[in-house]
């Protein structure tokens, strides 16, 4: 547990806490940078105002990076993907398309581009809700990534 | 139309690529859906929530039990706006319930007899090029 002050508020804040208030949501459109909880990656001014109850104009994004950052999440920039006409071939697009939707296996995603993910959740209804809230357009695409290669070529998950 | 096969990641191995179309389903612009073509299949076959989602209604629409892919399915008739490669046409098409599959199906007779196909695996594209009765 660790001790912060914002906008003039004091809170205690732990990892495992933060982790847990972020369990069932889904992250919203990443902009310039992000931190990493639990496998996904969500907007540090989400977070941070998801684990104090603070309305998001309280803090910078710079300030909820560095609380975030001393908790022990991993903070990093948004890189925007290449593979989008860039040249290399089919053989870049496609490993790099398929490491784009390794860790949503099993679940349902929201593309705009080959390898851009927009959302990814358990059920087709979340991704509509998401794309809908957030007036986003998922123009490559949605679908479920199959989590097997029998899934893929079209068996019934067992 | 030119689409791109789909890449999908395995354990320990190159991606699996499939054959992918986008399709709109009526009015549904967010989300096209990546639906699988499947040329050894009679019809369109997709998720019922696909029908809530867009208000398709299906009461009274004829059902059939199919067995696809290992499963027993509840298959309602119906017909449905789709749109593949800027081109919007009136397509029959079974919502499925469950439907547990990763993609929906683009079958011969809501798609193939719509659409003429050309496939490239080696290359991992397909086109699609309307039929001219469609734009008709």
């Amino acid at each position: 547990m660790a001790s912060f002050t914002i906008s003039g508020q004091a809170f205690e804040l732990d990892r495992l806490g933060i982790e847990q208030c972020m369990l069932d949501l889904l992250p919203d459109p990443l902009h310039e940078h992000y931190v990493v909880v639990r496998g996904r990656r969500f907007p540090p001014k989400q977070v941070l105002s998801c684990a104090t109850g603070l309305d998001r104009a309280d803090f910078t994004t710079h300030q909820a990076r560095r609380i975030l950052k001393r908790l022990g999440f991993a903070a990093a920039r948004v890189q925007r993907a290449q593979a989008d006409g860039d040249g290399n071939g089919r053989e870049f697009q496609g490993s790099t398309q398929a490491e784009a939707l390794r860790p949503h296996i099993g679940q349902w995603v929201a593309l705009a581009g080959p390898t851009e993910v927009l959302v990814a959740a358990e059920s087709p209804q979340e991704v509509l809700a998401w794309l809908a809230r957030h007036e986003r357009s998922a123009s490559y695409g949605m679908f479920r990534v199959p989590a097997s290669v029998d899934e893929a070529e079209g068996a019934a998950p067992s | 139309m030119r689409f791109e096969f789909l890449e999908l990641p395995r354990e320990g191995g190159r991606a699996l690529a499939r054959p992918v179309v986008l399709v709109q389903v009526e009015d549904l612009e967010e989300a096209p859906q990546l639906c699988l073509v499947d040329t050894g299949s009679a019809a369109n076959r997709f998720g019922a929530w696909l029908a809530e989602a867009t208000g398709v209604d299906l009461s009274g629409a004829p059902e059939t039990t199919l067995h696809v892919g290992g499963l027993t399915t509840i298959a309602r008739h119906a017909r449905a706006d789709l749109t593949i490669a800027g081109v919007r046409y009136d397509a029959p098409v079974s919502f499925c319930d469950p439907w547990p599959f990763a993609f929906n199906l683009l079958g011969q007779e809501g798609f193939l007899r719509f659409f003429r196909l050309t496939l490239c695996a080696a290359e991992g594209w397909l086109e699609v090029e309307p039929e001219p009765a469609i734009l008709k």
